[in-house]
């Protein structure tokens, strides 16, 4: 006899890790999927036989949590980038240790710890990929794009852009533009 | 226009000559009536006048009778009645012959009977006269009686005759009053038709006199046209030819001969004829196109050689079409053939020039190459293992190794500035030209981008006009930029921060004869306005040639290339460079570039 | 920064050039795995075995005897398997048409190699670190240009 079963793999493994730690004693908040609070605080052999135990199952706790927290200052800095206009005034290190309840200075810390690089050089590098979006989408004029993007004037941008680039906007409109025709 | 006015002037001719042959005809009809009218008249006369002579001959011949008798009835003689008895054959003969000669006049023919009846009744009385005068029967009375009735019948007979005559004449004078009235209008007639035949006469020859006149102007005109066409030809080195398909006739110009080595017509020209100044390896091409002429009725544009007598082989080219008058039967090739020799030479020449020019350039290309690869190569590394030198490897050395050392470092850079300036230099001359349209507003700022760093250091303030979208090759112009902002930061004054004024204006080539090429009207005047040192004005031509320094190197670093290279650039464009200045008051670099 | 070491290929005919390189990045913080390949002709080879594991970017020398980098560059955006390596051009040729060249073709990334030994590992750790970024958040990689003279 042949049974098929629809199951889903987020609601099992929340229930597993649940009967998981539950039977290790360990009091916790779920915050989402991937990511939980320990209510208590644990010693590392404690935390060790979390790691031990949950092997097996195929569970493996992420090693560095700065490297979480990176990920998620990188992800409020996208968001920060790429939505238009409105909250953008905010000055970014205010919006940043806003939105993930730390101050920009741990934040910043955090982050070159890691990545070797600075979150202005992030936050930079995420400006001129929203720049090169924009030029390609060609609806709008550099003078218009500076504007959007915050800057102080279109020789800020462009001299932002070749900074972080090495070539000018105009040189890099026209690179894509004819790799794509290299391409067809 | 012409030939419809010839055409009507040969009309008008024939016209004036088909009235004149028929005035011809009328005038030698009528000419011909009077002369039947004349010889009619005469004949009339003459009747007349034998009419005349045969009445007079009657008479006679009766009075020959009477004589007879006279003398008779006097001697008794017989004798005498001889001329009587021959009188009555002759009185019949003469009325035979009046009866004849009056059958067509009118009213005679009676008078003739009635005079016909007298002479018979003469002619009784003279019976009568001899009879009564005969011895036998002798009477007197009765002969005296016949007598004087045959005197009283004679008197009647003359008068009988004279009438006659007298009709006559009347007649004859009618016929001459009708004569005269009918001869009496033709003189004034003939005259007016052979004043209007004159006329159209005269006429006709002006038409045709003015003709040929004009036919010799035409003519002239065509044998200048003629003479100008073979002076053409000669000085153009190029033929006329036809060929008449239909009689497969073939006419060369005088040219064409010459063109082929001979002179003209030395030879009558056919179709075979031609191939045999052909070169044998273009013979196949030219009787293929022999045979579209006679198939197609055109020639198109050929190629080919042509060996002359003495050896030396000229390049043709041949063109033919046809001739078209009619659409019918047009059946005649108009060609013109082109020595082109000289052209074919000179264009060999060309494309080797350009060979030449083209491995010139490839050698310039790949020395570009060599100088940016080969020579940088040993140079990084130089560097490279300079800069490797630890601090601790430093101490290790000796004073004056160190100081050796810091030579070797600065004399490497400087050698590095040099081939990379020059590089620049040779690059704006050989690398592929491409001329887009670009805005010179971006192209200056990507200047001012690549400038940022010294533009920051300096706290300098550059400001642009307006500036126009050119078709240029935007890396040389951005370069221009580049370099001419960059000098004049690079001589600013050491206490005064640098104000940059670009300025542009349109302005027209006229107004600088001396530097723009008057072929392009307008050209943009662009302006690099700065408040540096300045220079003194004699350089004002020597700082854009290469490797010229005003300064030495210590005081400020450069090579001397880089106006040299705005100057390349701007010749590049087909513009125009130039300074200004005095020392002190700033530096004005003027471009020149066209619309 | 990551678990695994950054991996690296060089292929650059010149000894002293693989030599500063191997030299830098011994330097920098990054933990990464250099190798090298002689010439052109070599790469390809390397880059078209079997069971190759692929660098996270590949240094190419333009200036190489057999196959010239920018054939190499050429041929690798032609195929398939290799399309969507990050390339970074490291010449000793600096001028913008070069430049702009290798970027037509697909390159990501345009190194002139500088003749001072810091500046060379300045680039590749500014090199590594865009890459990094780009390899980590998501950017687009058709838009990865970067020219370091």
């Amino acid at each position: 006899m042949k049974l098929f079963i629809k199951f889903d793999i987020n609601t099992i493994c929340s229930l597993f890790l649940k009967e998981k730690l539950e039977q290790l004693n360990v009091d916790f908040d779920t915050l989402g999927f991937g990511e939980i609070q320990l209510k208590t605080n644990v010693s590392n052999e404690e935390l060790d036989t979390i790691k031990k135990e949950l092997v097996p199952f195929g569970f493996e706790v992420v090693e560095n949590q700065k490297s979480v927290l990176v990920q998620k200052i990188k992800d409020a800095i996208i968001e920060m980038v790429f939505m238009d206009e409105n909250e953008n005034n905010l000055k970014s290190s205010v919006y940043l240790s806003e939105k993930l309840n730390h101050s920009y200075g741990y934040l910043s810390n955090v982050f070159s710890e890691v990545t070797y690089s600075s979150i202005e050089n992030f936050i930079i590098i995420q400006k001129i990929e929203r720049a090169k979006q924009l030029i390609l989408i060609g609806e709008m004029s550099l003078t218009e794009i500076a504007f959007l993007l915050n800057y102080s004037s279109v020789a800020h941008l462009s001299t932002q852009f070749k900074n972080t680039t090495g070539i000018t906007p105009s040189a890099f409109q026209r690179i894509i533009k004819k790799r794509r025709e290299n391409l067809k | 226009m012409r030939r419809i006015f010839n055409f009507n002037s040969s009309n008008l001719l024939r016209v004036i000559f088909v009235i004149a042959v028929f005035i011809l005809l009328f005038i030698s009809s009528i000419s011909y009536k009077h002369n039947r009218d004349t010889h009619e008249s005469s004949q009339l006369l003459l009747h007349t006048f034998e009419i005349n002579i045969e009445l007079e001959r009657l008479i006679s011949s009766i009075k020959d009778a009477e004589i007879g008798q006279n003398g008779y009835i006097i001697t008794h003689n017989e004798r005498y009645l001889t001329p009587y008895e021959f009188s009555r054959d002759k009185v019949n003969r003469s009325f035979v012959e009046l009866n004849k000669l009056t059958a067509e006049r009118k009213g005679q023919q009676k008078n003739l009977k009635q005079l016909f009846l007298l002479i018979n009744k003469r002619y009784q009385c003279l019976e009568e006269a001899l009879k009564y005068s005969n011895s036998d029967s002798y009477n007197k009375e009765k002969l005296e009686n016949a007598l004087q009735r045959g005197r009283v019948l004679m008197a009647n007979i003359r008068a009988q005759v004279d009438n006659m005559k007298e009709r006559e004449k009347q007649f004859l004078q009618e016929r001459q009053a009708n004569y005269d009235n009918e001869i009496s209008l033709t003189p004034l007639f003939t005259v007016s038709v052979f004043l209007v035949a004159l006329i159209l006469i005269i006429l006709s020859y002006r038409q045709i006199s003015k003709d040929i006149e004009r036919l010799k102007i035409t003519n002239k005109k065509l044998l200048i046209s003629t003479k100008l066409m073979d002076e053409a030809e000669m000085i153009g080195n190029f033929s006329t030819w036809q060929w008449d398909l239909q009689q497969d006739k073939i006419h060369y110009s005088d040219n064409q001969f010459r063109l082929l080595g001979f002179s003209p017509d030395a030879f009558v020209p056919e179709r075979g004829t031609f191939l045999n100044f052909v070169h044998p390896d273009d013979k196949e091409t030219l009787v293929n196109s022999m045979q579209t002429i006679k198939e197609q009725k055109k020639l198109p544009l050929i190629y080919y050689r042509i060996v002359r007598q003495d050896g030396s082989i000229r390049h043709f080219k041949s063109i033919g079409k046809l001739l078209v008058e009619n659409e019918e039967n047009a059946h005649i090739i108009l060609g013109i053939s082109f020595d082109v020799t000289d052209e074919y030479e000179q264009n060999i020449e060309l494309s080797q020039r350009n060979k030449e020019l083209e491995i010139s350039n490839q050698e310039l290309a790949s020395f570009n190459h060599v100088a940016s690869h080969d020579l940088q190569e040993p140079l990084r590394k130089i560097q490279t293992f300079i800069s490797r030198f630890s601090e601790d490897d430093k101490k290790a050395i000796s004073v004056r190794g160190r100081e050796y050392f810091e030579k070797i470092d600065a004399s490497s850079k400087r050698m590095r500035v040099l081939i990379d300036d020059l590089l620049l230099f040779s690059r704006t001359n050989t690398t592929k030209k491409e001329v887009v349209k670009a805005n010179l507003n971006d192209l200056f700022q990507n200047a001012k981008t690549e400038l940022n760093e010294v533009i920051t250091e300096k706290k300098a303030e550059i400001n642009s006009e307006k500036l126009p979208k050119l078709n240029v090759i935007p890396y040389q112009i951005e370069q221009l930029f580049i370099n001419l902002i960059g000098n004049s930061l690079k001589y600013s004054l050491d206490n005064l921060a640098p104000i940059i004024h670009i300025g542009c204006v349109k302005v027209l080539s006229k107004n600088y004869p001396d530097v723009l090429n008057q072929n392009v009207k307008k050209y943009y005047k662009i302006t690099f306005q700065d408040n540096g040192m300045g220079f003194d004005p004699q350089f004002k031509h020597s700082i854009f040639v290469l490797f010229k320094r005003l300064h030495s190197k210590n005081d400020y670093p450069g090579t001397g290339i880089g106006l040299a290279i705005c100057k390349k650039i701007v010749d590049n464009h087909n513009g125009f460079i130039t300074a200004d200045s005095n020392p002190g008051e700033g530096a004005v670099f003027t471009v020149f570039l066209p619309e | 920064m990551q678990k695994d070491a950054l991996h690296i290929l060089l292929a650059d005919d010149d000894e002293d050039d693989r030599l500063f390189f191997k030299d830098a990045f011994d330097d920098i913080k990054v933990q990464t795995k250099v190798d090298f390949v002689h010439d052109g002709l070599q790469l390809m080879e390397h880059l078209n075995q079997p069971d190759v594991v692929l660098p996270d970017v590949l240094f190419l020398d333009l200036n190489m005897p057999k196959k010239t980098g920018k054939e190499c560059l050429i041929e690798i955006k032609k195929t398939p398997h290799l399309r969507d390596l990050i390339i970074a051009i490291y010449s000793t040729s600096s001028s913008d048409e070069d430049i702009e060249d290798t970027f037509v073709q697909g390159a990501n990334i345009y190194i002139k190699k500088p003749s001072d030994f810091n500046t060379l590992k300045k680039l590749i750790n500014e090199v590594i670190t865009l890459n990094w970024h780009y390899h980590t958040s998501g950017l687009n990689r058709d838009n990865f240009l970067l020219s370091l003279k």
